[in-house]
């Protein structure tokens, strides 16, 4: 009985390790395309934000250049309002003795009113 | 609801149609709507810049009276304003219109009407001299309403 022996001159080389070709470029290539991918992409993006600034500014100026304007017309109807509603409140509290007319603050500065003297209902104007 | 409380909308019958009294001199309210102001507003400041600065120096030097003591400066304001806008649309009526439609159609972005915009400043500067400038832009750039190339710029 001959014993199970290795073949004459030994067993061939197994192999192991995988045999595959490398795909694609070196992987610090793919590390460099990204930097400067990102990079330009930071660039344009400042160059955006930088134009949206100079858009904001032409914007707020425009509005800074009409305020003027609007307030002198808030401020005239403001007054009108005002006026009518101290002739309202004179009228309407002719017969209280001692009654103050004007401003409830201690302050001559100008408050804009929260409640409204008005006329009763039936004196009112309906404008429609 | 255990209210019976009857619907009011007084806001509609509520409306103070006093005028002014006579001892304050009238003034013609500019009566432009947004649009249109918004063509107008570098114009505005260009020509009425002092008015604006009185005005607003007024306001602030009246300690909260403003609205009182400010009518006379508020006046001037105004008449410098309505006398811009009736110049433009005097000599420039037709570009006026165009820029201030295409405001109105385009959300009121002036970076997006800029092909409009020039030939109104082109019209307003050769026939009132008065002309657009941003304060504090930075002066080595050119001045946003005038590039021709940028990321907002030519894409609409």
């Amino acid at each position: 009985m001959v014993q199970d022996l290795p073949p004459v001159g030994g067993y061939g080389p197994v192999q192991y390790r995988r045999n595959l070709p490398p795909r694609g470029f070196r992987p610090s290539h793919y590390l460099f395309a990204m930097g400067a991918l990102c990079a330009y992409g930071f660039w344009e993006a400042g160059k955006g934000i930088k134009e949206q600034r100079e858009l904001a500014r032409e914007k707020v100026w425009s509005r800074i250049h009409l305020i003027p304007m609007l307030q002198a017309e808030v401020d005239r109807d403001t007054v009108r309002r005002q006026l009518a509603a101290d002739a309202r409140e004179k009228e309407l509290m002719k017969d209280v003795p001692g009654w103050k007319n004007g401003s409830v603050y201690n302050s001559d500065r100008y408050v804009r009113p929260n409640y409204v003297v008005t006329p009763s209902q039936d004196n009112m104007k309906r404008t429609r | 609801m255990a209210t019976s409380r009857e619907p009011n909308f007084n806001q509609e019958i509520l409306i103070d149609t006093t005028p002014l009294p006579p001892s304050i001199p009238k003034v013609q309210e500019v009566g432009a709507t947004s649009g249109p102001l918004l063509s107008a507003s570098f114009f505005i400041g260009d020509r009425c810049k002092a008015y604006n600065e009185d005005y607003m120096l007024c306001k602030q030097e009246a300690g909260g009276k403003g609205e009182f003591e400010c009518l006379k400066e508020g006046r001037r304001v105004t008449r410098c304003a309505t006398s811009v806008i009736a110049d433009i649309n005097k000599h420039c009526l037709s570009e006026f219109r165009a820029h201030w439609k295409c405001l109105d159609n385009n959300n009121q972005q002036l970076y997006k009407c800029r092909d409009v915009e020039r030939p109104l400043n082109e019209c307003v500067f050769n026939s009132l001299k008065l002309t657009k400038t941003i304060p504090g832009a930075p002066a080595d750039q050119t001045p946003i309403h005038l590039r021709t190339k940028g990321t907002y710029i030519g894409r609409y």
